[in-house]
C-alpha cells in the first residue's frame, strides 16, 4: 500500500508539471548536445525494445534525440504528421511509401549506404529503392512462416504439408471438436496471406516490367483452394488475438498457425521441442514455396528542419553501430538483422528451426513491391476476402483487380518524379 | 437600439461563431477545396482535376456498395432503436419504486467508450472460440461455436454489431422518451378513461405516441444522422492492423482507409466526404419535411 | 377480472424489465471477471462466472506496468475533459443565449449556420483540422487537446432550445431594473438554467473523456496521452495481455459512472425542460 500513495504523489506532482511543461514538447533527451532531433517508432510488443531504442538515442553524441513511442494507428499517425512541420525528422516506416517519395516527403539516403550496399539483404533493399536511389534503411528483416505442432500432426497421422493440396487436407485431418487445423487469422487470412500464395503459385504481384504479376488462370485455382479451406471448417476464426500473437497455438486452439518470426521464442518457451516451422506450401507445376520478408525502414523527413543532422544520425544508427542493429533484432523480438554479415555471425539463428527459417527466407523470400501501392492493396486483399470467405468466383474477383491494379499501376508510373 | 442589441448579440456569440469558424469552417472549405484536386500526400496540391474525384469515387464499387449497405443499416436500425428505447422508456416510467434503479442500469452504458464497448463484444461477448460467452451458452445447448465476426454468410456480425450498438444508444434515447413522457399532462390520460379507453394500444396510439411527436421528431433525426456517420464500433470490431474486410463497411471508414491512412489520397477521399455529407444532407431535409419538423415549434 | 389481468400484466413488465436489466449488465460484469483473472481463467474453455480466485494484483501490475503511463493518462484524462466540459459550457451557452434572446436580422442564418455543421461528419475535416492545429504550433499541447474540441454545435443547439422555453419574465423584471444582457445572463439565466447545464456539462465530459483519434494524433508526446490512447497501448501491441486489457478498461469507466449516477437526475429534469428536442 505504502508505494501506492507515493505513487499517488507522484502522480499528483507530475500533473502539476504538465500544465507547464505541455507547451514546449520537451520529451526525453538523449545525453547529446547539438540540434534536437525527434524520432518516431511504432509500439513494438516485445518488453525491453522501448528501453533499448532510449539507450541508442542516448549515446548519439551530435544531437539530442528524442524517441516517441506511437500505439495506435501508426501509419496514419505518420502520414499525418508528415504534412506538417510538427513530425519527425527520424521515422520507422513499413515503406515509404511510392506516393511519399514522388511527393517528395522523405528524403534521399543512398549516399549513407556508400561501400556497405551489397551487405544489406537485397529483398527488403529493393522495396526501398526508387529511381535507383535509396530511401529508407531497413532495420530488420521480419518474416512470417507456418508453425506446427509435431505431437498434433503426429496423433493425427500426418506429415508436414509441403504442397497446398496437402495443407488444405492437414488442415481438415487437423481439425477435431477442440481444436481447428489452421489459424490464418480472424479474416481467415485475407489480410495477412496478401500476395503470398500468389508466389507459391510461381506467379507476382508486380511483373518486373510494371504489370499486374497474376493474370494467369494458376492465380484463380490457387487463391480457390484457400476458400476450401474456410469451407472445410478448418481455419479458426474470432480468436482473441490475431495471427501476430502465437497465443491461438499455444493455448491448443489450432494444430498449425500462420505468424511471424517474432513468435519464435515464445512458442519454444512453451512448446519446446514439440513444433516445426515451414514456408507457405508450393501449389501447381510452376510453384514454389513461398515466404514473405518486409522490413521496416528509418527514413527522413523532408521537412526536419536538421536534415544533415537527421541523417547523420540515421548512418550512425542503421549503418555504422552493428552491435546497436544486432541487439536490436536479437535481444528482444526475434528478427533476422538486415546486414547480411550481422546475419551470418548470429548464433540465434544457426540451430533448430530458426535456422530454418532464415534458410527458407534466402531461398522464398519475397518482399512486397515498391509499385503495390495502398490502393492496390485494398483492392486486392477485399478481392481476397470474397473469395475465401463468401466462394465468389476467383476468376470474376481477380479480373476486376487485374483492372483497378492496372489503372493504379498507370497512375504511378505518370506521377511526377520528384526533383 | 438596433446597433446596439447587434452588439450585444455579437458580444454572446462571437467568440463561439468565431471558433466554430476556424475549427470547423476552414478546414470544411479546405477539404472541398482537396476535392478538386490530385492530392496524393499532400494538403497543398497543384494539380487541379476537377471532377475527377467525384467519377472516380462514384465509379468505385467498393463505395458506392458502402452507401448502399448503410442505406439499408439506416433503414433497418432507426426504427429498431426508435422502437427499442421507446419501450424501454415506456416500461421504466409505469414502475413505481425502483424506477430510478431500472433508469440508471438502461443509461449507464451511455458512458463506455465505443473502444470499451467493442473490447467487451469482441475479446469477450462475441469471441469467436469456445470460452466467449455467447459460444458457451451455445455450448450448453450443445451447438457448435460460431465465428461471429469472421463469417460473412450467415452474416452473424450484423447481431454483433447491433447489439453493441442498442446496448450503447438506447439509454440515451430512453431518457429522452422518458423526458417526453413527464411532459404529457395526466389530464390527456385521465380524459381517456372517462371515454373508456382501455389502457395499452389505444391509450398509446391515440395519446401518448402524438404527444411524444416533437421528441420522435428529434430522435429520428439523431438516429438518422448518427447511422450514417458511424465509424467506431464498427473499425474497433471489424478491422485489424491489415485493413478492413469488404462487408459491413461504413462509407467513413472506407474514407478513412483512402485518405488517412497509408493511402493519403486526401483529395480522393474528401470527395467521398462531401459525396457522403450531401447523401445524409438530403436523407435528413427529406425526412424532416416528410415528419413536418416545421410543426414542432408550434407543438413544443 | 380486468383486475387480474391487470396485475398479471404489471409482472410481466417487471419480469421483462428485470430479464433486460441483467442482460444489460453482462458487459459490466464481463470487465471485471476478466480484469481480475488470470489469463489461464479467461482462456480457459470451461467457463467459470468468478475467477477461482480475484487477482486484485492485477490492478498494481497495470499501473505499476513500466511501459504504459497509466496513472499519468487518468489525470490527462481528467484535466483534459474538465476543461473542455467548463469551455463548452460557457462559449455554447452565451451563443444560445444570444442566438434565443437577443433580436438580430441575421440571427437565423447564424443558427442554420452553425446547425448545418452538426451533419458534416468529423472525419470529413480531419486531416486539415489536424494541419491547422499543427501550424499553430499546438501539437503535443494542452491548448491543442482542448480549445479545438470546444466549440460544440450540438451544445449550442441545446441551450437555444433551452432558453427559447425559459420563461422570460424573470428576464423582462431583470431588464426592468436596468441590468443589461450581460448582467441579466449571469443573475438570472444561469442560476435558472442549472438542469441543462448539468445535463449538457455531463454529455460533453463523456465525449471528452471517452474521445480518441483526435487526442491520439495531437497528443504525440507520451505525457500527453489520455487514457483512452493507454487503453490502445494495450491492443496494438503484438502481444494482448487480455486481463490487463480488461483492467484498464474496468478502470477507465469508473470515473465515468460515478459522474454519471451523480447527474442522471439532472440529465433527465434537463431533457425535460429544454428540449434536447
Amino acid at each position: 500500500m505504502g508505494s501506492f500513495s507515493r505513487r499517488t504523489l507522484l502522480v499528483a506532482g507530475a500533473g502539476a508539471g504538465l500544465l507547464t511543461a505541455c507547451g514546449s514538447n520537451t520529451g526525453r533527451e538523449g545525453g547529446g548536445s547539438g540540434p534536437g532531433l525527434s524520432q518516431w517508432y511504432h509500439q513494438y510488443g516485445e518488453a525491453g525494445t522501448e528501453r533499448a531504442v532510449q539507450r541508442y538515442a542516448a549515446a548519439f553524441r551530435e544531437a539530442r534525440v528524442t524517441v516517441q513511442w506511437r500505439p495506435g494507428n501508426y501509419d496514419q499517425q505518420t502520414a499525418a504528421a508528415l504534412l506538417t512541420d510538427s513530425g519527425p525528422d527520424v521515422f520507422e516506416v513499413n515503406g515509404p511509401t511510392l506516393d511519399q517519395i514522388q511527393g517528395g516527403q522523405v528524403l534521399d539516403l543512398t549516399e549513407l549506404l556508400e561501400g556497405v550496399k551489397d551487405d544489406f539483404s537485397p529483398a527488403v533493399l529493393t522495396p526501398k529503392t526508387y529511381d535507383g536511389r535509396v530511401w529508407g534503411i531497413p532495420q530488420v528483416v521480419d518474416t512470417q512462416l507456418l508453425y506446427y505442432r509435431k505431437s498434433l500432426l503426429g496423433d493425427a497421422g500426418v506429415e508436414p504439408p509441403t504442397t497446398l493440396d496437402a495443407l488444405v487436407d492437414a488442415a481438415r485431418e487437423l481439425t477435431g471438436d477442440k481444436v481447428k487445423g489452421l489459424f490464418l487469422g480472424n479474416d481467415g487470412g485475407a489480410g495477412v496471406l496478401g500476395g503470398t500464395p500468389l508466389y507459391a503459385a510461381g506467379l507476382q504481384l508486380v511483373t518486373d516490367d510494371g504489370k499486374a504479376g497474376f493474370d494467369d488462370p494458376a492465380a484463380a485455382r490457387t487463391l480457390g483452394k484457400l476458400h476450401q479451406l474456410y469451407a472445410d471448417k478448418s481455419l479458426l476464426l474470432g480468436a482473441p488475438s490475431d495471427w501476430s500473437d502465437p497465443s491461438a497455438f499455444l493455448q491448443g486452439l489450432t494444430a498449425m498457425q500462420w505468424s511471424g518470426l517474432w513468435a519464435l521464442p515464445q512458442v519454444r518457451k512453451e512448446l519446446g521441442d514439440d513444433f516445426g516451422v515451414l514456408p507457405f506450401p508450393a501449389d501447381g507445376g510452376h510453384g514454389r514455396p513461398s515466404v514473405p520478408v518486409g522490413a521496416y525502414g528509418a527514413a527522413v523527413s523532408a521537412r526536419s528542419t536538421h536534415q544533415e543532422a537527421a541523417k547523420a544520425y540515421v548512418k550512425w544508427l542503421w549503418v555504422d553501430r552493428t552491435d546497436y542493429q544486432e541487439d536490436f533484432a536479437l535481444s528482444y523480438g526475434f528478427h533476422i538483422p538486415a546486414r547480411l554479415s550481422l546475419a551470418r555471425k548470429a548464433t540465434k539463428l544457426r540451430q533448430g528451426p530458426a535456422a530454418d527459417v532464415v534458410r527458407f527466407t534466402t531461398d522464398h523470400g519475397y518482399a512486397q513491391p515498391l509499385l503495390w501501392t495502398p490502393a492496390s492493396q485494398t483492392a486486392y486483399q477485399d478481392a481476397l476476402s470474397r473469395i475465401i470467405r463468401n466462394g465468389a468466383s476467383p476468376e470474376r474477383e481477380l479480373r476486376t483487380v487485374v483492372r483497378k491494379v492496372s489503372a493504379e499501376l498507370d497512375r504511378v508510373k505518370n506521377a511526377k518524379k520528384t526533383p | 437600439m438596433r446597433r446596439r442589441r447587434a452588439l450585444w448579440f455579437w458580444v454572446f456569440v462571437g467568440p463561439f461563431a468565431l471558433g466554430l469558424a476556424l475549427f470547423t469552417y476552414v478546414p470544411l472549405l479546405w477539404s472541398v477545396g482537396l476535392s478538386f484536386f490530385d492530392a496524393h500526400n499532400t494538403v497543398t496540391p497543384t494539380h487541379f482535376v476537377g471532377l475527377g474525384n467525384y467519377t472516380a469515387m462514384l465509379r468505385d464499387d467498393a463505395f458506392t456498395d458502402s452507401l448502399k449497405t448503410f442505406l439499408v443499416f439506416t433503414a433497418f436500425i432507426v426504427p429498431v432503436t426508435y422502437v427499442f428505447s421507446l419501450s424501454l422508456a415506456l416500461m421504466v416510467n409505469r414502475v413505481r419504486r425502483v424506477r430510478a434503479f431500472f433508469r440508471s442500469v438502461f443509461f449507464l452504458p451511455a458512458a463506455c467508450s465505443y473502444v470499451v464497448a467493442a473490447l467487451i463484444w469482441k475479446m469477450s461477448l462475441f469471441s469467436g472460440v469456445r470460452f466467449g460467452l455467447a459460444n458457451t451458452v451455445l455450448g450448453w445447448f450443445g451447438g457448435d461455436p460460431v465465428a461471429w465476426l469472421s463469417t460473412p454468410d450467415p452474416p452473424w456480425y450484423w447481431l454483433v454489431l447491433v447489439t453493441v450498438r442498442l446496448w450503447l444508444q438506447a439509454g440515451f434515447y430512453m431518457i429522452l422518451f422518458l423526458a417526453g413522457l413527464q411532459r404529457i399532462d395526466p389530464v390527456l390520460y385521465e380524459a381517456a378513461a372517462v371515454d373508456g379507453a382501455r389502457p395499452g394500444w389505444t391509450v398509446l396510439r391515440h395519446i401518448t405516441l402524438p404527444q411524444l411527436r416533437a421528441t420522435s421528431v428529434a430522435v429520428v433525426l439523431l438516429l438518422v444522422v448518427n447511422a450514417f456517420q458511424a465509424f467506431d464500433e464498427f473499425y474497433n470490431l471489424l478491422s485489424d492492423a491489415r485493413g478492413y474486410p469488404p462487408y459491413a463497411r461504413p462509407p467513413l471508414v472506407y474514407l478513412y482507409y483512402v485518405a488517412l491512412g497509408q493511402g493519403q489520397n486526401l483529395g480522393l477521399g474528401s470527395a467521398g466526404a462531401v459525396i457522403l455529407a450531401l447523401v445524409v444532407v438530403v436523407v435528413t431535409v427529406g425526412q424532416a419535411r416528410w415528419l413536418r419538423l416545421g410543426r414542432t415549434d408550434g407543438d413544443g | 377480472m380486468d383486475d387480474a389481468l391487470v396485475r398479471a400484466g404489471r409482472a410481466l413488465r417487471l419480469v421483462l424489465l428485470i430479464a433486460l436489466a441483467l442482460l444489460f449488465l453482462i458487459p459490466f460484469y464481463l470487465l471485471v471477471r476478466n480484469g481480475l483473472a488470470s489469463e489461464r481463467d479467461i482462456t480457459s474453455p470451461e467457463w467459470t462466472f468468478f475467477p477461482a480466485e480475484l487477482r486484485w494484483g492485477n490492478v498494481r501490475e497495470l499501473f505499476g506496468d513500466p511501459s504504459v503511463p497509466f496513472a499519468r493518462s487518468l489525470l490527462n484524462s481528467a484535466l483534459i475533459a474538465v476543461a473542455t466540459t467548463l469551455g463548452t459550457l460557457l462559449l455554447a451557452s452565451l451563443a444560445g443565449y444570444g442566438l434565443a434572446r437577443i433580436p438580430y436580422r441575421h440571427a437565423n442564418k447564424v443558427f442554420y449556420g452553425i446547425l448545418g455543421t452538426l451533419l458534416v461528419p468529423a472525419a470529413v475535416t480531419f486531416v486539415p483540422s489536424f494541419v491547422l492545429v499543427s501550424s499553430l504550433g499546438w501539437i503535443s499541447t494542452l491548448r491543442g487537446l482542448i480549445v479545438p474540441t470546444l466549440f460544440s454545435a450540438f451544445a449550442c443547439f441545446v441551450f437555444r432550445q433551452y432558453f427559447l422555453g425559459f420563461p422570460r419574465e424573470l428576464e423582462d423584471a431583470a431588464q426592468v431594473d436596468g441590468l443589461g444582457y450581460w448582467r441579466t445572463y449571469w443573475l438570472v439565466v444561469v442560476p435558472g438554467a442549472r438542469p441543462v447545464f448539468a445535463a449538457v456539462g455531463t454529455i460533453v465530459f463523456l465525449g471528452a473523456w471517452n474521445s480518441f483519434l483526435w487526442p491520439l494524433v495531437i497528443g504525440q508526446d507520451r505525457r500527453a496521452w489520455t487514457v483512452q490512447v493507454a487503453l490502445s497501448s494495450f491492443t496494438t501491441a503484438q502481444v494482448v495481455r487480455l486481463h490487463e486489457l480488461f483492467l484498464a478498461a474496468a478502470v477507465s469507466i469508473l470515473p465515468l459512472l460515478l459522474v454519471f449516477l451523480c447527474f442522471q437526475r439532472w440529465i433527465v429534469a434537463g431533457a425535460e425542460r429544454s428540449g434536447i428536442d
